[in-house]
């Protein structure tokens, strides 16, 4: 039995008077690839912001290896070991690629103010070590032939490729995925697909996927989530989850959901 | 009886900065930008009234008119050489490229003018003797600034509210893109913008030239308390801007009477610290906006 | 190495800086002085408004603030000037981390005109504080000595700018190369994203404030002791637009730009010294021109002509059309549900 990697619990958020999410349990063990779906509105992207960061819930906590996170900053929170990619490309523009990912080595690198500025052979080093990593790193998703190109030269598919490269190199024990195949061609999908796979055998990284492409989810997932209206409506392995009538229902409505199932 | 003149002349000094003001507003609500030229574009319009009321005797009210188109174009113009070029690039290039503009004007202003320790004296163009408005002691010029303060506020209201450009500002304002999918020419609105902006500056600075002394650093000192007026009244919101201007202006005028005359200065700092900390969205701004 | 490459133009430049006083007068050796005192106000303003894009107008203030500071510690307090230069200098760096606090909840233009609000109360302290500054007839400092070196003051107080350009410029160029570099950029090209990565945004905001304001008091100090004087009109607008022109001239992002903006401006400044009003116009020009034709400045054509000139650009790039600006940006993250 893993442990579990991220803990939510009881959770709600309110918006001024509009309750998005309503009492959230989540548990994701280590190495799992969890899906997270749901018809739009449901909240996905406020339950991820949650986790990360960027908001503050009413009710409930959420725990990353253990110990809780809600009320810190999404910098800190980043620095336990959580990463994140999100629905449109955050790749800084002003650099290249490579840098970009030496970017992504902020976390796990030490070099402060002074050393900076002053120390020349260990910011010296500090840097090679950090351009070997960023270029395996790069290798692992193929995209090493792109390393001095500028950021802005990339396209749409090569952009969100290299953005997860980078939330991956600093090999956080969790990394949340917004939408990661929005915009992308059939190929590129099943480039996704392989992509997400070899991260999951060869890194160990646990990861929650939050899409709508549902057939990527199904295939990649250990586990799946359905939101729907601020509460957890189904949970489990893809196949299950698939044939649950709420989840069904909260997709196509009652209406056609039952003519779906009587077809 | 201080405190009646203190008053009025901090509503008169409040009407020309809410003019002011509301220049910021419009074209920021139409482009988003905050134009740094719009304090120079005051003193400028100003300069020109001078020259053509006073050194070429043409009629106040001709000037009047001449400055405002004078002002209509040069906003335009500045539409054209430091907006419309880069609108698309970042903050920090938008906002230098007005940022020199501001300079050039002053730069020309300062060398065809007079260097600066020059001010220019504008003649009064109703009599300078006060007269009793009730228990309140009243230039009459000051009136006059009043005066065209609220007709010029009728004819915005009425541009916004019955004419089609003014629709389409709205529109451009609220939401550019969809304007543009409706096809309204969205590029030509913002230089409409730009050019009432101007005007508007224009207005203020020929109803204050009897008042006060014009003298090429002026625009920066404007241009402050108005930004300051506008950010008070809520940058989208064009009441707010008048009723950020009065508010600073009677302020001021206070603080000037009763604590010390150099207190009125540093005005602009003090409402802009206080309101960004308080509430950022002014007094009429949006409520602030919950992301959801 | 190309005979123009980066290293070499610079080396050269420095080689000239050493032995200028034996070909200069008295005038001459002000100007280089002058423009040594500019390269460090141009490059601290680099790191914070090129580097780490907040855009902020308060660093002719902190300049004022290093120069004030320094001279009224002698002439109040009676310090000795090397030990009223360098508080000066911390001082003014007090001040710019000050500023970064209120720059954490601020943006764009926001940040803009409330640190040129700042500028301004700053400017009126030092014209109406009388009792303490002096008021607007300014100040003089007492005279700078070397003792026991065997210098006059233009040498030794040149010299001594020089020595700490150089210092200071090369922790520059090695920060902004280094993994703060990168979170500077990184907090300028996307806050969000930035801080997903573990990059905490008031440190390297307050750490972009206090190096401008450190470089820009230090820049204050060498100033007032150059002038032997100091008075309000140094720190003043024309100022703050001054330094922007040469960071936009000499490349937004580019430590070498901000020494070539810094020369050539400062050398233009002085041959339009009789004509103020020519002077705002030929600025405000330059500010206009360049940011619509030469958005990368001098260093963007270096870089695309001269071989060998290779420096990492890190331009602002543009944006998404910008939208009605909000004072307070909760983080935005778009399609939120």
């Amino acid at each position: 039995m893993s442990a579990a990697v991220l803990n939510v619990i009881d959770l709600e958020m309110a918006f001024g008077g509009l309750k998005v999410l309503d009492g959230i349990n989540l548990e994701v063990k280590a190495g799992e690839i969890r899906g997270l779906i749901g018809p739009n509105g449901a909240g996905k992207t406020t339950l991820l912001n949650i986790i990360c960061g960027i908001h503050r819930p009413q009710k409930g906590d959420v725990r990353l290896n253990g110990a809780s996170i809600v009320g810190r900053k999404p910098s800190s929170i980043a620095r336990l070991g959580l990463g994140r990619t999100f629905q449109t490309s955050q790749l800084f523009q002003g650099m290249t690629v490579l840098e970009n990912m030496m970017a992504g080595l902020h976390r796990r690198s030490r070099t402060g103010l002074f050393a900076a500025g002053f120390d020349r052979p260990r910011r010296r080093s500090e840097e090679k070590e950090m351009e070997a990593a960023a270029m395996s790193a790069l290798a692992f998703v193929g995209m090493a032939d792109l390393a001095e190109r500028p950021a802005t030269a990339l396209s749409f598919g090569q952009q969100r490729v290299v953005e997860i490269a980078r939330t991956l190199i600093s090999e956080p024990a969790l990394v949340l995925l917004d939408e990661p195949a929005v915009g992308l061609s059939a190929n590129r999908l099943a480039e996704l697909d392989t992509l997400l796979r070899k991260i999951r055998d060869q890194k160990g990284v646990t990861l929650i996927l939050i899409e709508h492409v549902i057939h990527l989810v199904m295939g990649v997932c250990d586990q799946v989530t359905v939101l729907s209206s601020g509460r957890t409506i189904a949970d489990g392995p893809p196949a299950a989850v698939r044939n649950d009538r709420a989840v069904i229902e909260a997709y196509l409505g009652k209406e056609l959901s039952a003519r779906y199932q009587a077809s | 009886m201080l405190f009646s003149y203190l008053l009025m002349s901090g509503v008169t000094t409040g009407a020309l900065y809410g003019l002011v003001a509301l220049g910021f507003v419009v074209v920021n609500k139409a482009t988003g930008v905050i134009n740094f030229a719009q304090g120079e574009f005051f003193m400028f319009t100003g300069f020109i009234a001078w020259t053509l009321h006073v050194q070429l005797g043409i009629n106040y009210l001709a000037t009047f008119a001449f400055a405002l188109a004078f002002g209509f174009a040069l906003g335009c113009l500045t539409d054209r050489i430091a907006f419309r070029p880069i609108a698309k690039s970042d903050v920090v290039s938008l906002v230098l490229a007005t940022v020199g503009i501001a300079f050039v004007l002053k730069g020309l202003a300062r060398t065809i003018w007079g260097g600066k320790a020059d001010y220019l004296a504008f003649p009064p163009i109703t009599s300078p003797d006060p007269i009793m408005v009730g228990n309140i002691m009243v230039i009459p010029q000051q009136l006059a600034v009043l005066a065209g303060t609220a007709v010029i506020l009728l004819l915005f209201v009425a541009f916004f509210r019955f004419t089609r450009a003014g629709k389409m500002m709205q529109a451009t304002a609220d939401n550019a893109r969809a304007a543009r999918l409706v096809g309204i020419r969205t590029d030509r609105i913002y230089t409409l913008a730009f050019g009432i902006g101007a005007a508007i500056a224009a207005a203020a600075a020929v109803l204050t030239a009897p008042l006060t002394l014009l003298y090429p650093d002026i625009g920066f000192a404007f241009f402050l308390k108005g930004f300051a007026a506008a950010v008070l009244g809520g940058l989208s919101s064009l009441p707010g801007a008048v009723l950020g201007g009065m508010i600073v202006g009677i302020a001021e005028s206070m603080a000037g009477g009763y604590i010390h005359s150099s207190v009125m200065e540093l005005s602009p700092f003090i409402v802009i610290m206080a309101v960004l900390v308080l509430r950022p969205s002014g007094l009429l701004g949006p409520a602030k906006t919950r992301r959801v | 190495m190309a005979p123009f490459g980066r290293r070499n133009v610079l080396l050269a430049l420095l080689a000239a800086a050493i032995v200028l006083p034996a070909f200069a007068n008295v005038y001459h050796l002000f100007i280089a002085n002058l423009i040594l005192v500019y390269v460090l106000l141009a490059i601290g303003l680099n790191i914070l408004v090129g580097y780490a894009g907040q855009l902020a107008f308060a660093n002719a203030a902190m300049f004022g603030i290093g120069a004030y500071a320094t001279g009224l510690l002698q002439v109040r307090l009676g310090w000795s000037f090397w030990l009223a230069f360098p508080s000066g200098a911390l001082l003014a760096t007090a001040v710019g981390l000050a500023i970064s606090l209120p720059a954490l909840r601020l943006s764009g233009l926001y940040l803009a005109l409330s640190t040129l609000a700042f500028a301004q109360a700053t400017q009126w302290v030092f014209l109406h504080w009388e009792s303490v500054t002096f008021g607007a007839g300014g100040f003089k400092t007492p005279p700078l000595s070397f003792a026991p070196l065997p210098i006059d003051k233009p040498l030794g107080l040149y010299y001594l700018s020089l020595v700490l350009m150089l210092a200071l410029f090369l922790f520059a160029q090695n920060l902004v190369a280094s993994r703060v570099g990168r979170a500077f950029v990184a907090v300028r090209d996307g806050e969000v994203a930035a801080q997903s990565l573990g990059v905490d945004l008031l440190r390297y905001k307050a750490l972009a404030f206090g190096i401008s304001g450190f470089y820009a008091g230090t820049a204050g100090g060498l100033y007032s002791a150059m002038l032997n004087f100091v008075a309000p009109e140094g720190f003043d607008l024309f100022q703050m637009v001054l330094q922007k022109a040469m960071i936009v001239v000499g490349g937004l992002g580019s430590i070498t730009g901000s020494v070539l903006g810094a020369g050539l401006i400062i050398l233009l400044l002085e041959a339009l010294r009789a004509f103020k009003g020519l002077q705002e116009i030929v600025f405000g020009a330059l500010l206009v021109g360049f940011v619509l034709f030469m958005r990368g400045g001098l260093s963007s054509v270096l870089k695309r002509h001269v071989r060998g000139w290779e420096e990492p650009l890190r331009l602002p790039q543009p944006s998404a059309p910008m939208p009605a600006p909000r004072p307070i940006e909760a983080p935005a993250v778009r399609g939120e549900q």
